[in-house]
């Protein structure tokens, strides 16, 4: 069911993601849908789970882009082990906190994309410093709404599921 | 799994990608792994199904309006085929008499290559990694085939698999094109300045070359993958660089936003004969 869920998940980020760059050509510089996903879902605090969601994303967000294979791999499967360690000793369930994760790991991520080009690509290009912060801002208020979103749909699937539950006991 | 485990686990996994990146750094352009071919063989037709979607309904509103401007549309048409004609027959006396002079200096022209229309089912310009997904249907696209639009230089294919290419855009900061000023002949190298604008670098022009804003730039055919005189860009600024070159930026001559139909470009670089007789020859 966790394994569907998050196939589930990663499918709509792919799906939102062609879209949105048919539509807004500047779309991915805006959000990085993918990564928002894994993040959300190393909230849960489980890490080797977000290791490997990290590492799925990583190589689809490789298979989109032009750099080489592994880059985002590597960048991502970090992100995703970092913030799975954190959400262990941090409880983070306010949407503002959960906005700021996003937008960190998403700093990170360009952080770490920055680093690996330095070090092992020959002719680095590397991101645009007023383009990280938009993205990770994009990043965190897109996280912001689906955390939010996603938990008022599981709050109002309980509140049936009580219901349910309650009256065939009445029965 | 207890967390140590999974810490060495991370380890291992972010060691075998950090090999990954650097090999594939250091690679060659036809080398590609199985994984990143596995996984464009998965994705591309999702990104086809998308893009034909939103272009059918893209199609459907603009069918809408365009039934309104119909006539104007077609008198204006029917005036510029008349303009075009007119044009075309000048352009073939001058064409003539380019083959007359060929021939009397014996000069051989440059092999002309044949070019197909293929579909653009995902594009990427603006983010730090520019890629462009192409649908080639049944025939296949070939590694380092140019890849152009009516405007000019678009990219080349840098990844094939199966019925899908992803294309290394020339504004990308790896991707350099052997260009040529058109006024003056000067050759130099353009390469992509990597930046979100998209524009594109002018470099090794000498400090003495003549080089002014408004001055075209088309391939030069010394790279081995482009053939010569397609445009790439234009001159739009001209500084005085380091100690001997200048430093010239160049506005692209392709709309990068506009890409829905790419061409591919068909064409021997390097005649048979001549790469028989020496293997790895470049023009």
């Amino acid at each position: 069911m966790r394994v569907l869920r998050i196939f589930a998940a990663f499918t709509l980020a792919l799906l939102a993601h062609l879209v949105g760059m048919h539509l807004f050509p500047s779309f991915g510089r805006v959000v990085d849908l993918f990564l928002v996903v894994l993040v959300l879902h190393a909230l849960e605090g489980n890490s080797l789970s977000a290791l490997l969601v990290g590492l799925c994303a990583g190589l689809l967000e490789d298979t989109l882009t032009n750099g080489p294979f592994g880059l985002f791999g590597f960048a991502d499967t970090a992100v995703a082990y970092l913030t799975a360690r954190l959400a262990q000793r941090l409880v983070i369930q306010r949407p503002a906190g959960v906005a700021g994760v996003v937008a960190f790991g998403s700093l990170a991520q360009q952080g770490t994309l920055a680093l690996l080009a330095f070090l092992l690509l020959p002719n680095p290009s590397l991101p645009d410093p007023v383009g990280a912060l938009v993205q990770a801002a994009g990043c965190g208020i897109i996280g912001m709404v689906v955390y939010v979103a996603f938990r008022r749909w599981s709050r109002v699937l309980d509140v049936r599921r009580r219901s349910r539950v309650s009256r065939l006991r009445l029965e | 799994m207890d967390e140590r485990r999974t810490a060495w686990l991370l380890i291992v996994v972010l060691v075998g990608q950090l090999i990954l990146v650097a090999i594939e750094g250091a690679r060659s352009s036809s080398s590609v792994t199985y994984a990143e071919s596995l996984g464009l063989y998965l994705l591309g037709p999702v990104a086809r199904v998308v893009a034909a979607t939103s272009g059918s309904l893209e199609g459907l509103r603009g069918g809408i309006r365009l039934q309104r401007s119909l006539l104007a549309e077609n008198r204006a048409l029917r005036q510029q085929v008349e303009d075009l004609r007119l044009h075309l027959l000048r352009l073939s006396d001058v064409e003539e008499e380019m083959a007359r002079l060929g021939e009397a200096i014996r000069y051989a022209a440059p092999l002309a290559g044949q070019i197909r229309a293929v579909d653009v089912v995902y594009a990427d310009r603006t983010s730090w990694l520019r890629t462009l997904i192409l649908y080639t249907g049944s025939q296949s696209a070939s590694i380092d085939q140019p890849v152009l639009s009516p405007a000019g230089v678009v990219g080349r294919v840098v990844m094939v698999a199966g019925p899908y290419a992803k294309v290394q855009l020339v504004t990308d900061r790896a991707a350099s094109v052997g260009g040529m000023l058109l006024r003056t002949r000067r050759q130099g190298l353009v390469r992509g300045s990597g930046q979100a604008s998209g524009g594109l670098n002018l470099e090794y022009m000498l400090l003495q070359a003549d080089v002014r804003p408004g001055d075209r730039v088309v391939t030069a055919g010394i790279d081995g993958i482009y053939p010569r005189g397609i445009p790439v860009g234009t001159v739009v600024s001209v500084e005085p660089g380091g100690e001997l070159f200048h430093k010239i930026r160049l506005a692209p001559a392709v709309d990068f936003a506009k890409l829905d139909q790419v061409y591919l470009l068909d064409h021997v670089s390097v005649p048979r004969e001549i790469e028989k007789a020496v293997p790895g020859a470049r023009p």
